[in-house]
């Protein structure tokens, strides 16, 4: 009996190899894994295991501090949550975007506000104190944070756990269980998501799994059902925009092969789609043009300045130079940026247009993602998260470029998860990644190998740099960040010129 | 090497740092300090902390070796007085410590590998071992270092597989004065060294006229020397000292009560239970009570309701004093000591080390739940024994009798599930923050998973099963009997209730101790039946039957 499953088991690997579009040969020890588990028919038991190991993880980094711990009077990124979940708890829907108390406004689109309510909801059942309005402000315990971590945990395995188990099995379909096993588990464990949601406190993963759930629906065809994915995305975290042109391109160059009417009519369906999503997502604020512009200029507010801190984007290095914030005022930038933006992102939507597979979705989804990091206005250090998930889901067809991409996108965050006392699970993860990805190199070519080998070099020598002349020096107080800013941005633009490649690779095919 | 498993361990160990740390990391602070800061003389004096030096010298001499560093990294650390400090950097340091010192656990186990044979089953045996929830829970969280220790247990038993029986007698006698927790299993020791060293050893039972002749003097007087200087190493600066009564005292607190701060999965746990009901029972029904003559003691009543240290009184069962238990200990030790004597086997032996641990965890005085590392530990290794006599799926025409008589069944394979599983879930209670809950069940559950479907391969599939068997048929549980899958499944309402629903339910402070004494009972039944069961495999007819076999041939 056990032969014969092992013999069917081989024939039918032979016949996906043959259906597959590229035979990969792995030498990741997480393959190796999901071989093992295969050999001993432990298919159904497997997933489990990722996802415990994956809860494993996340909670063990969820037990160290969170963004603005015990720093008072601003607090963090935990605190902005904590009181947006205060703020919509005791305030009416009307006033959530236009409370003035000056305490971190609600500066995220409605959906966040909504799931913030049911948080506050279910944490005030529990204990009022957590979100009491006004004395809360800045309200810190240890029950507090444990009910705040699990609300995380929990919204991330409901929507981004789910959604990656769709998207494995359904890109995976054609290839056997192991490679398919492999993806979720690198998937899951990806250090960047793991630091940033369950360690600095942020609900990234509900954005990103939904833009996954409505991936999910177009591989499936189901155009409809995956555009109200997106704009619950974009509900959610106006971030998802960052994507918004790829998916755009994808499902207008679907539209325009169907014959005049068909196009016509697909098209109807999904703008009315959308607009009856953001609609019933925006429906308390419609009332009043005053209202929605209050609301917009919150969640998109340009008059933050060109970047935040240090980020890893080309406005920042080129700052180093040329001071643009001096010689430029805001809405000159603005535009400039937006229209660098739309240049950059043009090539990838234009191939998007003219062959709108699945697969080349996906590189579209990174490139203009990553156009947006580089070049758009006021972007986060965090928001490499974006550019990183389709690079995460696209991890086995391009291993190693994919594993150097997050081992950066996770450096880059650095300073930030420094500032915040998360140096061991940074450490933990990342150095979990690169041991888990470092077979992916066997056999790339010696620039792309050296390329990782210089790049590992270089994040270790900056690191042993920081840890042995610590900050503050007296010259430059910020030195560690900003060669840390550099060095990212000039990887990230050759990993945009490396996608935009392979969608051209993928163009021609 | 197994390089994965090294990274991945300290990975996890590391991402543990934060996790809560008990009392014992200020203990093992306090005697990093002590160590350092006094002179020999004081370390067995000392007093200003509570939590006083109670590990024998070769363990002291390992904390003043730690805090040669630790002075390093912070002279605060080794300073006396300066109780309850755990800033990160302490924390940090030690725990790094306890990761550092825990390579020799790594290390013997790739010879536990060389030497038990390289088989894909013995490496899960191995990261089973090294990734084990016990150590994780006691060394890695709540702060000990098992790890270090259970690795030179694991040094010496692998010298002893390979025939280095003095280096495995040395190594034990230095074991012993690390922490003399290891004296629960040098009785088997002590017959395996005597028997199998000592005498002419050619397998077989000597008959009574031939001792002599089979009688090795120099063996004898070489490992009788070896023990006794490493004791004489160890104790014989505080025989000098005069302060031998004075660490004799702080070693054997026999002070301290029958029961743990709370009831270690042991018989003694049972007994308190069937205890506790008697008294409900008989102060609900008292003509009942009158009835089967049994009368309430008074004063134990309120002393043991809420479990703490100190004397156990019990209300209507008859009290358990140390000798009691010492001689149930001794009792229970005595087959697998006879067994070893009459055939000194290394499989014998390993197995007779088992029982031992098991006879000192089940029936000892005052035993801590930690205690239970010791019964898996060492079955561990006897799995890994018996693997390596388990002919090769391929090469079954060259099995032999021999291997066949000790190789792996599937009953030590749920015996080492189920012990295993019972004695970490008697572990989680040391973890009574909310935050640590989520990690003691994943890793305990993970650890079942993979480790049972890991050890499932081991158990030839039967060529007969039908295709469309249920869900349990293929799993790791197909095995178990119906009685066995239940109390594996009811694990998990047991524990939802100790865990989350009591709290609900009562709050924190009213029954503080039903849900402890749920988990220890439930526990102990598993420890019990595991127990039984391992006997049950160790001393099995087919095993004495082929035996016979071959002694006719």
């Amino acid at each position: 009996m056990a032969l014969k499953t092992k013999a069917h088991h081989q024939s039918s690997n032979h016949s996906s190899v043959a259906t597959s579009i590229k035979t990969l040969k792995l030498n990741l020890s997480v393959f190796k894994y999901s071989t093992w588990l295969d050999e001993n028919q432990l298919r159904r038991t497997g997933p489990w295991i990722a996802v415990g190991i994956a809860v494993l993880l996340r909670w063990a980094v969820s037990l160290g501090p969170y963004s603005g711990m015990a720093s008072p009077p601003r607090f963090g990124d935990y605190e902005a949550q904590r009181h947006w979940m205060e703020l919509t708890l005791h305030r009416p829907v009307r006033e959530w975007y236009s409370d003035s108390s000056k305490w971190w406004d609600l500066d995220y689109p409605p959906l966040t506000a909504y799931v913030s309510l049911i948080c506050a909801y279910i944490g005030n059942m529990i204990s009022p104190e957590w979100f009491a309005w006004k004395s809360s402000r800045g309200y810190e315990s240890i029950e507090a944070k444990l009910y705040m971590r699990s609300t995380v945990l929990f919204l991330e395995l409901a929507v981004y756990f789910t959604s990656i188990f769709a998207f494995t099995a359904r890109w995976f379909s054609k290839q056997n269980w192991t490679h398919q096993h492999t993806a979720l588990v690198l998937i899951l464990i990806q250090p960047g998501i793991i630091l940033i949601d369950s360690g600095h406190f942020q609900y990234n993963t509900v954005m990103l799994g939904l833009v996954v759930w409505s991936v999910n629906c177009f591989l499936d065809d189901q155009d409809v059902l995956g555009s109200v994915f997106f704009c619950l995305a974009l509900g959610f975290k106006q971030m998802a925009l960052y994507f918004s042109p790829a998916v755009f391109a994808y499902l207008l160059g679907k539209s325009i092969r169907q014959g005049f009417f068909g196009c016509i009519w697909k098209l109807i369906k999904l703008g009315s789609t959308v607009i009856l999503t953001l609609g019933l997502l925006f429906a308390p604020w419609s009332h009043t043009l005053p209202d929605i512009l209050q609301v917009l200029h919150r969640i998109f507010p340009v008059f933050r300045g060109l970047y935040q801190d240090k980020v890893a984007n080309v406005w920042c290095a080129v700052n180093v130079v040329v001071k643009l914030r001096e010689m430029f005022d805001i809405k000159q930038l603005v535009r400039f940026s937006t229209a660098t933006t739309m240049l950059a992102f043009l090539p990838s939507t234009v191939m998007l247009l003219a062959r709108p597979t699945k697969r080349s979705l996906l590189y579209g989804m990174v490139n203009t993602s990553l156009s947006f990091f580089l070049l758009s206005f006021q972007v986060h250090e965090k928001s490499i998260l974006i550019p990183a998930l389709p690079i995460t889901l696209l991890i086995l067809d391009e291993p190693a470029v994919g594993s150097l991409f997050i081992t950066s996108a996770t450096f880059s965050m650095f300073p930030l998860l420094r500032q915040e006392g998360l140096v061991t699970p940074y450490l933990v993860l990342m150095g979990l990644w690169i041991w888990l990805t470092a077979g992916a190199f066997k056999g790339t070519p010696t620039l792309l190998s050296g390329f990782a080998i210089a790049n590992i070099f270089i994040i270790f020598s900056m690191h042993m740099a920081e840890f042995l002349i610590p900050l503050p020096l007296a010259k430059y107080p910020d030195i560690y960040s900003v060669l840390n800013a550099l060095w990212n941005a000039a990887c990230f633009v050759v990993f945009w010129i490396y996608y935009n490649h392979r969608q051209y690779r993928q163009y021609c095919q | 090497m197994q390089t994965s498993l090294l990274v991945i361990s300290i990975a996890l160990k590391v991402l543990l740092y934060p996790t809560y740390h008990s009392t014992d990391f200020e203990v093992h602070r306090n005697w990093l300090a002590i160590t350092h800061s006094l002179p020999l003389s004081k370390w067995y004096i000392e007093n200003t902390s509570e939590w006083t030096l109670d590990y024998p010298p070769f363990f002291a001499w390992f904390e003043k070796f730690l805090a040669f560093f630790a002075a390093k990294v912070d002279p605060k650390i080794v300073q006396v007085d300066n109780l309850n400090y755990d800033t990160w950097i302490t924390v940090y340091f030690q725990r790094t410590t306890v990761i550092v010192t825990e390579l020799v656990l790594f290390w013997a186990l790739q010879r536990l590998l060389k030497v038990m044979g390289n088989r894909p089953l013995q490496k899960i045996l191995n990261w089973s071992l090294m990734l084990n929830p016990g150590l994780l829970m006691v060394d890695n969280m709540h702060f000990q270092y098992n790890g270090f220790l259970y690795g030179i247990l694991v040094h010496s038993l692998v010298d002893a597989k390979q025939g280095n029986l003095l280096r495995s007698g040395i190594l034990f006698a230095a074991l012993l004065n690390f922490k003399h927790i290891f004296l629960y299993i040098s009785l088997p020791y002590f017959a395996f060294l005597l028997r199998a060293y000592c005498f002419e050893n050619s397998g077989n039972s000597i008959r009574a006229r031939s001792w002599i002749s089979a009688f090795r003097p120099f063996h004898l007087l070489a490992l009788g020397l070896s023990v006794i200087a490493v004791f004489a190493l160890s104790l014989g600066p505080f025989v000098a000292l005069d302060q031998l009564p004075q660490l004799a005292g702080r070693l054997f607190p026999f002070k301290r009560g029958l029961c743990h701060s709370y009831w270690a999965a042991n018989f003694w746990a049972i007994y308190s239970f069937v205890d506790r009901v008697l008294i409900i029972v008989v102060s609900k029904f008292p003509l009942l009570g009158q009835y089967l003559n049994l009368s309430l003691d008074p004063s134990a009543l309120a002393a043991t309701t809420r479990g703490l240290v100190g004397d156990t009184a019990f209300g209507v069962l008859p009290t358990v004093t140390a000798q009691h238990t010492l001689i149930l200990t001794l009792l229970l030790q005595i087959p697998g000591f006879v067994a070893v004597f009459r055939r000194p086997t290394f499989d014998r032996f390993i197995g007779s080390i088992v029982l031992s641990a098991f006879a000192s965890f089940l029936a000892g005085w005052h035993v801590h739940e930690k205690a239970i590392l010791l019964c898996t530990v060492t079955m561990t290794v006897a799995l890994a024994n018996q693997l390596g006599a388990t002919p090769n799926s391929g090469a079954g025409a060259l099995a032999d009798l021999r291997s066949s008589s000790s190789a792996l069944t599937p009953r030590d394979v749920r015996a080492f599930m189920i012990v295993s599983l019972a004695g970490y879930i008697g572990l989680w209670p040391l973890f009574f923050t909310r935050e640590e809950t989520p990690i003691k069940v994943l890793i305990t559950v993970l650890w079942f998973i993979i480790v049972g479907s890991g050890l499932d391969q081991c158990i030839p599939k039967p060529l007969n099963a039908s295709p469309s068997s249920s869900a349990i048929g293929k799993s790791m549980l197909r095995y178990f009997t119906t009685l066995e899958r239940l109390y594996v499944f009811g694990c998990v309402p047991v524990q939802l209730y100790v865990n989350v629903i009591h709290e609900a339910l009562f709050g924190l402070e009213t029954l503080a101790f039903l849900p402890l004494m749920i988990t220890s009972v439930y526990a102990a039944v598993g420890v019990i039946y595991g127990w039984l069961l391992y006997s049950a495999s160790y001393f099995s007819p087919s095993k004495v039957a082929l035996d016979k076999k071959k002694k006719l041939r």
